[in-house]
């Protein structure tokens, strides 16, 4: 039997043992229930592209992981996770209809150019790499941890802030604490 | 981008053993018992001369102990708010319950008459709404802490629900505290601060029960 095929109740009792803390069958319990999440997103979502699909069931599993707590072994499973990928679909649609009103396609970057006249220079020299490293080493744990997943790792703000365990907002706001004090530790060794 | 695999991989990682919450009816019961000793104890501290006598006077005590069996049904109600897959039958009840609760309140003011002007005149009732907001703060203080460890699902539901079972427990204090002047006059005042810890609470519903307060609940590891 794969992964995707397991019983609904055989899913409660993996949830059981997550909430004990067992990483396995949590691991377990999160891969064949992605399947699952994927095919209501997509049967709710229909229009939405491949990568909207994979942030909402992205979104749903971090959801599932925050009110893990919430499950009770005495109940069955699927109702459960259910109600849990209803809620964030009806959240996404009303995100999508918030920012989504307010967004204007713009196809036509390739004259797109910056105000400043350090980025639109095609020799800009590059700068002391070592110095950058040591600035980014001195950084508080906070704010280094901020740059090191969103700059260096590239991961989205969302991404991080699931990594980290910090909010968007805190992330955002200690990048750019991040990027002041990087900014003035070099402007200091030049 | 984060691939779903890369993030089921960071969340077993994460993984911490989490206490199950308990059912609903267990945290109504545990709250319930709590805030029927809250305003016994707010009865006491602020009642007037004569506050023993009305208690006991089945016109005042009836409409109070519905208000306590609507508060009970509404608590359970929120409670399950935030359980996944576990509210609609709650919510019909704790709406039956309310809609008895204001409808005998509504005939119990259509037994008396009062002018309008009265009504709204009705000074000494201030303090009833002071009772009923600030009476009712700790124990929407108190469900707000016990509902943020589950799901916030509706919160503005939740909220409204948590703001109704406050006020009317609060209200039973503000009953027993003072005789009112009118039934209209109670109905409309005591009502209207109800639908006022009602609003505030629905205003900052979206502020407290999010899911990013869930993500970040106690025993969430972080990293630093």
């Amino acid at each position: 039997m794969s992964a995707t095929d397991r019983p609904i109740d055989a899913l409660g009792i993996l949830m059981r043992a997550a909430q004990r803390g067992d990483a396995a069958a949590y691991t377990e319990l999160l891969k064949s229930i992605t399947p699952r999440i994927r095919r209501v997103v997509l049967r709710e979502r229909a229009f939405a592209g491949l990568a909207a699909v994979d942030d909402l069931v992205q979104d749903v599993l971090l959801s599932v992981h925050a009110v893990r707590a919430t499950y009770d072994s005495a109940r069955p499973f699927e109702p459960w996770l259910l109600a849990i990928v209803r809620n964030r679909l009806a959240d996404g649609a009303r995100r999508y209809a918030r920012t989504g009103a307010r967004e204007i396609s713009w196809d036509h970057t390739d004259d797109v150019t910056f105000a400043a006249s350090e980025t639109n220079e095609e020799t800009a020299e590059l700068g002391d790499a070592r110095a950058l490293r040591a600035a980014v080493r001195a950084l508080p744990d906070g704010q280094r941890e901020a740059i090191e997943l969103l700059k260096l790792e590239e991961l989205s703000l969302k991404e991080a802030a699931a990594v980290s365990g910090t909010s968007v907002g805190a992330l955002k706001v200690a990048t750019h604490r991040a990027l002041h004090a990087l900014r003035r530790a070099l402007a200091m060794k030049r | 981008m984060m691939t779903t695999d890369r993030l089921v991989q960071q969340l077993a990682a994460r993984l911490e053993p989490v206490e199950p919450l308990r059912s609903p009816g267990r945290r109504t019961a545990t709250f319930m018992l709590g805030a029927t000793l809250y305003v016994a104890l707010l009865t006491l501290v602020i009642a007037r001369p004569g506050a023993a006598g009305r208690g006991a006077d089945l016109a005042i005590l009836i409409p109070q102990l519905v208000a306590l069996a609507a508060s009970l049904l509404v608590v359970h109600a929120a409670f399950a708010s935030v359980v996944p897959g576990h509210e609609r039958p709650t919510l019909v009840w704790a709406a039956l319950a309310v809609v008895a609760w204001v409808g005998a309140l509504a005939v119990t003011s259509l037994g008396t008459s009062a002018a309008r002007g009265t009504v709204l005149a009705a000074g000494h009732e201030l303090w009833c709404v002071a009772v009923i907001l600030l009476g009712g703060a700790p124990l929407v203080a108190v469900l707000a802490a016990m509902l943020r460890r589950g799901a916030p699902l509706h919160p503005i539901r939740t909220a409204t629900l948590s703001a109704v079972a406050a006020g009317s427990l609060a209200n039973v204090a503000a009953c027993i505290w003072a005789p009112h002047q009118s039934g209209p006059t109670a109905f409309v005042w005591h009502g209207g601060a109800i639908l006022l810890l009602v609003l505030a609470c629905a205003a900052g519903a979206p502020l407290v029960l999010t899911w990013r307060a869930a993500r970040r609940a106690p025993g969430e590891p972080t990293r630093s």
